[in-house]
């Protein structure tokens, strides 16, 4: 299929999930209103903390800056997938969607960038409104630090898709795949970065960290974004870590997709 | 008085009826008490790590120690246990009822409306929450090597007793907005969002926050004050201040509820 063919669908597809999100305009601001309030919660907690002295190089500025950077980056690499497979296994309405010449992966990207160019755009004006007032939380004019957060908010957003989707696929094979994503979740909270930056956690914890998939997800293009990680060095080293994680999960995907598809044949069949 | 004693005696005499026919169907499900019960020994894990990582970088939060922090916690989770339990699968229904008219069937029995909409069902697995919440609470007073006082731990059940009161009040508060908008979806999320905040004493958020919990979004006094009474931290004043608080809650949500009542109109209407 030409690259024009793609475009077409994809265009479809993201209308597609446009317009549904657009019954849900109340449900979408109280799921963006719970999404903030946990790092908001936390900037507050290491605020008192900080004092007027400084942890471990972070002052409340720096606080501010982390934690506003990671709700911003967090709306744009949510991913919500996991839910979504799984009811569409358990239900049957994989079924359908199986019966399109499209992978239903397709689907569930489009509904992705649908979804995260709006939210995205929200955080994006409520953090210029709120750096107008607040000189704390205000990022230095940087366009090419800027373009680098980009990519690796990208990369980011897709290994955490990838992350959510496979999880998904699991419920072809048990009742308990929304559990464990959960669990994720729970180890997430400190491995991504979401209660501290990495560099506050015990030394083990994040050595242990930099070398899995979660700061990659999330703390990785926070701190790009702030100009935390800024050496050569660094950048090399976090995009190779994502490149890297990004292809196993991606082969992780294929691996479930078609053994699942397998197993789900032979039951239904 | 009589009449209070009567109607009391009837209101615990249906609830037993309620609770005992839900409990038969809920007992079929035994599985879910060990999914609940790992589910909650992991999330408290987390909450304790959680504040574990705030006490590498401070001795103490707002003035609290780790095991006062730990003890708080563990009320935390009784009062979600409490919430998840009881109120999320009744009154969290409330905008189904209104949404499809299912209301006019609670309306037409001859019990109080408001009374069945709270009290119908109970989810029993989530008591773990509840045992293991005191559980915690009592682990870190022995930590602490405090033996709380009768007259602590009284002030402590009334306290506790004043805070799923006021959880209440803002569970019916929140989800009778239904009544007048009908579309909103997932309210309960705000309460969720809110919540959160419960984790940590109030003296450890910044003064503008904590003039919003105490006195705005009353969290200070679902956790802290019941906490602070148990350690000894705070005073009898503050367990009286705090009943005074939730009888005036559970006043409001009563007003409330008559108001909503006057606006519903049946799915038809």
């Amino acid at each position: 299929m030409s690259l024009r063919d793609w475009a077409r669908r994809y265009a479809a597809l993201m209308r597609a999930g446009w317009l549904v999100d657009l019954q849900y305009r109340a449900a979408i601001v109280l799921w963006l209103i719970l999404g903030v309030a946990q790092p908001l919660l936390m900037l507050a907690i290491w605020w008192g903390v900080a004092g007027t002295d400084e942890v471990q190089g972070y002052d409340r500025a720096a606080f501010a800056r982390y934690f506003f950077a990671l709700m911003f980056v967090d709306q744009l690499t949510l991913a919500w997938d996991v839910w979504y497979i799984d009811r569409w296994i358990r239900e049957g309405e994989i079924n359908f969607r199986l019966a399109r010449p499209l992978n239903p992966i397709h689907e569930a990207i489009a509904d992705n960038l649908a979804y995260k160019g709006k939210t995205g755009l929200a955080m994006a004006v409520v953090w210029l409104a709120v750096a107008a007032v607040w000189p704390a939380v205000r990022l230095p004019f940087e366009p090419g630090r800027w373009a680098l957060a980009a990519l690796a908010i990208a990369l980011a957003a897709a290994i955490r898709f990838l992350t959510s989707y496979v999880t998904g696929l699991l419920a072809f094979w048990t009742t308990r795949a929304t559990a464990l994503y959960e669990l994720h979740w729970g180890i997430s909270l400190f491995l991504s970065g979401r209660i501290a930056p990495l560099s506050l956690l015990p030394p083990g914890v994040s050595a242990v960290a930099a070398v899995l998939w979660f700061p990659y997800m999330l703390a990785f293009p926070v701190e790009v974004l702030t100009g935390t990680v800024a050496t050569t060095e660094e950048l090399v080293r976090g995009f190779a870590w994502q490149l890297a994680w990004l292809a196993l999960w991606s082969l992780a995907y294929r691996l479930v997709w078609r053994q699942g598809l397998k197993r789900y044949g032979a039951v239904g069949g | 008085m009589r009449a209070l004693v009567r109607a009391l005696r009837r209101a615990f005499a249906l609830i037993r009826a309620f609770w005992a026919a839900n409990l038969a169907e809920e007992l079929q499900y035994r599985a879910n008490l060990l999914a609940s019960l790992l589910g909650t020994l992991f999330w408290m894990g987390t909450a304790v790590l959680t504040a574990a990582v705030f006490f590498r970088q401070s001795p103490t939060l707002g003035g609290w120690g780790f095991w006062e922090v730990v003890a708080l916690l563990g009320v935390f989770n009784a009062v979600a246990g409490v919430v998840e339990a009881v109120l999320r699968p009744n009154i969290g229904r409330l905008v189904e009822h209104v949404r499809r008219g299912t209301m006019d069937l609670i309306l037409a029995r001859p019990i109080d409306a408001q009374f069945h909409v709270s009290f119908r069902r109970i989810v029993i697995w989530r008591a773990t929450d509840v045992v293991l919440g005191f559980g915690l609470a009592g682990f870190a007073l022995a930590r602490l090597g405090r033996v709380p006082s009768l007259s602590e731990l009284l002030a402590f059940a009334l306290a506790l007793a004043a805070a799923i009161a006021i959880v209440y009040a803002i569970w019916l508060g929140l989800m009778s907005m239904t009544f007048w908008f009908v579309a909103v979806e997932n309210l309960e999320v705000l309460f969720d969002a809110v919540y959160e905040a419960a984790r940590f004493p109030v003296s450890a958020y910044p003064g503008g926050l904590r003039f919003v919990f105490v006195y705005l979004l009353p969290i200070a006094w679902i956790t802290t004050v019941p906490a602070g009474t148990l350690t000894g931290r705070i005073s009898w004043t503050a367990a009286l201040l705090a009943a005074g608080l939730a009888a005036l809650a559970l006043l409001a949500t009563r007003l409330l509820w008559r108001a909503a009542l006057k606006r519903y109109t049946s799915a038809g209407g």
